[in-house]
Formats: C-alpha cells, structure tokens, sequence
C-alpha cells in the first residue's frame, strides 16, 4: 500500500498527509489525557504526545515542524489541567535538542532507540519540573513540586514508547511516506 | 527501527525555532498572569467531553474496583474482624453522640443560641479522574447549571476530598486535598496535652498524605487526633471531617485521610454561605444585660478614625478636630485603667 503523498500528486491529499504528524500529535494529548483512571490513580498517565513529535522530528522534520510541536505542547497544557505553558515550552525545547542531535537519535536501533527516547524525555520532564519549580519560586507560599510524581511520568512514557511508536510508525509508512526528495 | 527509517536533512519550517520558543516562554508567563483564559478553555473542552466521559466512565468504574481490591483479598478475614469489633465500638459512640446531640439541643434553646448555618448539597458523579504530576484532580457531573460554584467543598460518606476550583455549565474540576496547591485551614481537637484546639494549615504535597504546616512548637499532636476544616476565612463550613494525624517520624506531622479520593464515585457538593451577621439590639447588649446604664455616646465629632492620628498617614487637609478630640477622649480612659 502506498501512503498518501504517493498514491496521487494531487494537492489536496498531499496536504491531508502533511497534516497527519500534528493530527497523530493531538490524538495521542487527547487518549492520555481522558481523565479516566484504570489504576486508581497509582501511576500517572504518559505523554505519549511526546513519541510522534520525537519521531517526526527525526523523520519528517518537515512535516513537524516547531510551529507543530508548539501547538501539540499547547493542547497537553490545555487538557492536563497544570501550569499554563509548561509542556508547550518542554515539548519545543525537546524538539530544539532532537532536531540539533537528529543524526545520533535517528543513528539508534533495538534498545538503544528506546534509551535515546528515554533521553529525550527526561528533558522534557526535567524542563516541565523546572518550569513549575520557577513559577512555584516566584509565588510566595508555594512549594516546589515534589520529584516523584514527574519520575513517575518518565517511567510510563518510556513503557508505552515502544507500542504508540509502532502505531506512529505505522501510520508513516501507511499514510506520510518518506520525504519527498527520497521518493 | 532507525535504519528503515529515511530522514530528511533540511526542515522546512514556517517557524524559526528560536521565534517558537519565545512564543512558549510567553505563553507560560501569560498563564502565569492570565489563568482564567486557559480555564475557560478547560472547562469548555470538559463540558464538550462530558457525554464521552461518561460512557467510558462505567466499564472503567467496574475495572478500577477490581484493581483496588486486589491487594485487600489476601486480609479479608483480619479486615474482618476489625471491622466488627470497631462496629461494636462505634454503636456505643453512637448511643452517647445522640444523648449528647439533644443535650447540646436544649442549651441552644435555652441560650437562643445561632443556629449552624444551614448547607445546601448537590449530589455528583465522579466522570474522570487526572493524575498529572502537577495536577491532581477529579471531574464531577455538576457545573453551574446545578449550582456548582468554585471554593466548595466536595464530601464523600467519609470526609472531604476537595474543593471545586474549575466550574463549567455541566461539569466541574475538583482540586483534591493531596495536591500540592491546596491548602485547607483546619482544626486539631484537643488530645491530651493540649488545652484547646490546635488551628493549623494542611498542604498537599501530592503524596497520600497532606502536611500539618504552621503548627506551633509549643504544641504536642498525637497520632490519631481528629482533624477537621476550621472554617477561617469563610470560605469552608466549620467541622467538617478531613482525616486523623500521623508523625512521619523526623518531627513532621502529616494527615491520613479519611476519603478516598481514588475509589470514590458519588460525592456531594457543599453549598455553603455563611449568613451575614446580625448586630445584636441593645437590650442584648452585655452592658444592659447586666443592669448597667450605658454611657451616653459622645456625638462623633469627625468620620475620620482615631488611629489615623497616630499613624505615620499622609497629611489631611482637614484634620485639626480629629486631633484635638482625640487625645483628650483617651485622657480619661487612661485614668480609669490606672485605678
């Protein structure tokens, strides 16, 4: 089966897979953030929003674009309830550092992608904290958000990287293709 | 993965990076100062889910039950036995608080005393739950359309859970007692050691169990002293059930709940308003209860306040009454507290 942009050259479907990175991204905000709890609130839930941008980032950088990443980040902070602007800024920041490493993440493979995702977003989380403990610092009577719960968000991200990036992978092969230079 | 993937050298992006990332740093900072519309924006997308929630709500429901009794199964004969003997124990609690109760009933009576402000509740459904690492909250089936406003307090059978922060026509987010945002005036009652109550301030730090802050040195707690909201501030109704107190064993002093937040599924919603106070009449006055006969009032002589005088305010441009008047009405009540 061949994806979209090369089943036809019309404008219109190439634009549809243009646009697929950023749908694929709002999706994966929206499941995660379906406030229903299947473990009681035991574990927080992952942000899977995270894989697409870091794959198409990697892959298709000109299809996620910052602009995209931007508005991903912005539609976790909308749904996740928190800080206004902290997984906006942690999701740009950690497509700033994909996009400047892209040859060493995308070098990756087996495990060792996996640790490379890992990577990627332990600094989203070390940014989100840092923004919240910047804000909590400049509100007096706050306390610094405690580093638990963000751990906790690292550990079920990284679980989960593996199947969405399968299902992100597979929704590239099926419907983005390749850049356009390589077909 | 890698090697099947094809990557592309050169972003096309319509975006400088550098220009994005000034874009999210503004956008934190304008949620820092305007909130509100990132609320709005919340409550809107809440209430569009609301029916969607809903659906997924029972199947789930049904799932985290079973989840949560899992690790009670291997207790259940111990659980058991507590909970008959603690139920024997609470049948006679319960036999004193009800003699008690009409007790304090006749003294009312008698005393025309002011009545308990009278609580209003709404009854809601917990339709999502959100554990965030920064947000640790509940959705409820009620927003303004049934009365729902923010600051009120969200009961379960057990005790407080929350309070409403977020309210949209048909849904409301609750902020919960374990997150680190909130904080609850509460009141420590009175265990051995103690002369009174123990006012103090509970914080969320998103674990299990809110910490007792602004708790004096002086003051010795105990495991299992009750704790309950103070009602100071007038924002919460006084007494109402939060939990017991527990050393962390370093010299802080946490709060085990008594609700469960993670397994509750309808809880009520307090509407509470505290009544506008009444100045008494003066034959109520103390004074004249006594049998005294009150000072005449002196005719004020100014609206400006006597501290005014002393305090270092900027110059009036018509003070010199004030400033005569006062010294000399303070004179005599001098004298009187020397004899």
């Amino acid at each position: 089966m061949v994806s979209l942009e090369r089943a036809s050259s019309a404008p219109r479907l190439r634009f549809l897979a243009a646009l697929v990175p950023l749908l694929c991204g709002l999706i994966c905000v929206f499941i995660a953030n379906i406030p229903v709890s299947l473990l009681a609130g035991l574990v927080p839930s992952p942000l899977l929003a995270l894989v697409p941008v870091y794959f198409w980032c990697l892959v298709r950088p000109d299809l996620m674009t910052p602009a995209a990443a931007l508005v991903i980040g912005f539609a976790e902070d909308l749904m996740s309830g928190g800080p206004p602007g902290v997984w906006t800024l942690a999701f740009v920041l950690t497509y700033a550092l994909v996009a400047r490493q892209r040859d060493s993440f995308a070098g990756l493979s087996g495990l060792a992608a996996v640790l490379g995702f890992a990577g990627a977003c332990a600094f989203a989380c070390a940014v989100a904290w840092i923004t919240v403990a910047s804000l909590a610092f400049l509100t007096p009577g706050l306390h610094l958000p405690p580093l638990a719960p963000i751990v906790g968000e690292l550990v079920m991200t990284v679980l989960f990287y593996v199947p969405t990036a399968l299902v992100v992978g597979w929704v590239h092969h099926k419907m983005v293709g390749a850049s356009r230079g390589d077909i | 993965m890698a090697n099947a993937w094809k990557i592309a050298r050169k972003s096309n992006a319509q975006l400088p990076l550098v220009i994005v990332i000034a874009l999210a740093i503004v956008l934190v900072l304008l949620g820092k100062a305007q909130s509100g519309l990132f609320d709005k924006a919340r409550v809107h997308i809440t209430d569009m889910m609301a029916p969607l929630l809903q659906t997924a709500r029972a199947p789930v429901a049904g799932f985290d039950r079973w989840m949560g009794s899992v690790t009670e199964i291997f207790s259940v004969y111990e659980q058991n036995l507590k909970l008959k003997e603690e139920n024997a124990r609470l049948r006679q609690w319960r036999n004193v608080a009800v003699v008690l109760q009409g007790r304090v009933t006749r003294y009312q009576t008698l005393l025309h005393a002011v009545p308990d402000p009278k609580m209003n509740a709404v009854l809601a459904r917990v339709i999502g739950r959100a554990n965030r690492p920064f947000l640790q909250t509940m959705i409820l089936d009620a927003g303004r359309q049934h009365h729902a406003l923010p600051g009120q307090a969200v009961m379960d059978a057990r005790g407080m859970i929350g309070r409403i922060y977020l309210t949209g026509a048909r849904t409301s987010w609750v902020i919960l007692l374990t997150d680190i945002n909130s904080r609850i005036p509460v009141t420590i009652s009175a265990s051995a050691g103690n002369n009174g109550n123990v006012q103090a301030m509970m914080t969320g730090d998103n674990s299990a169990y809110p910490v007792l802050n602004m708790v004096s040195h002086t003051v010795v707690l105990h495991d299992g002293d009750q704790v309950t909201s103070s009602g100071d501030g007038g924002l919460l109704p006084s007494g109402l059930p939060i939990g017991t107190v527990v050393s962390d064993g370093a010299g802080g002093w946490h709060v085990a709940l008594l609700a469960d937040a993670g397994a509750s599924q309808d809880v009520e919603i307090l509407n509470f308003s505290t009544p506008p106070e009444i100045p008494p009449a003066a034959a109520q006055l103390p004074m004249e209860a006594a049998g005294l006969k009150p000072q005449p009032l002196q005719p004020p002589v100014s609206t400006v306040p006597a501290p005014v005088i002393a305090a270092p305010a900027p110059p009036r441009p018509v003070a010199p009454k004030p400033v005569a008047a006062a010294p000399d009405a303070a004179v005599p009540a001098e004298e009187d507290l020397d004899r």
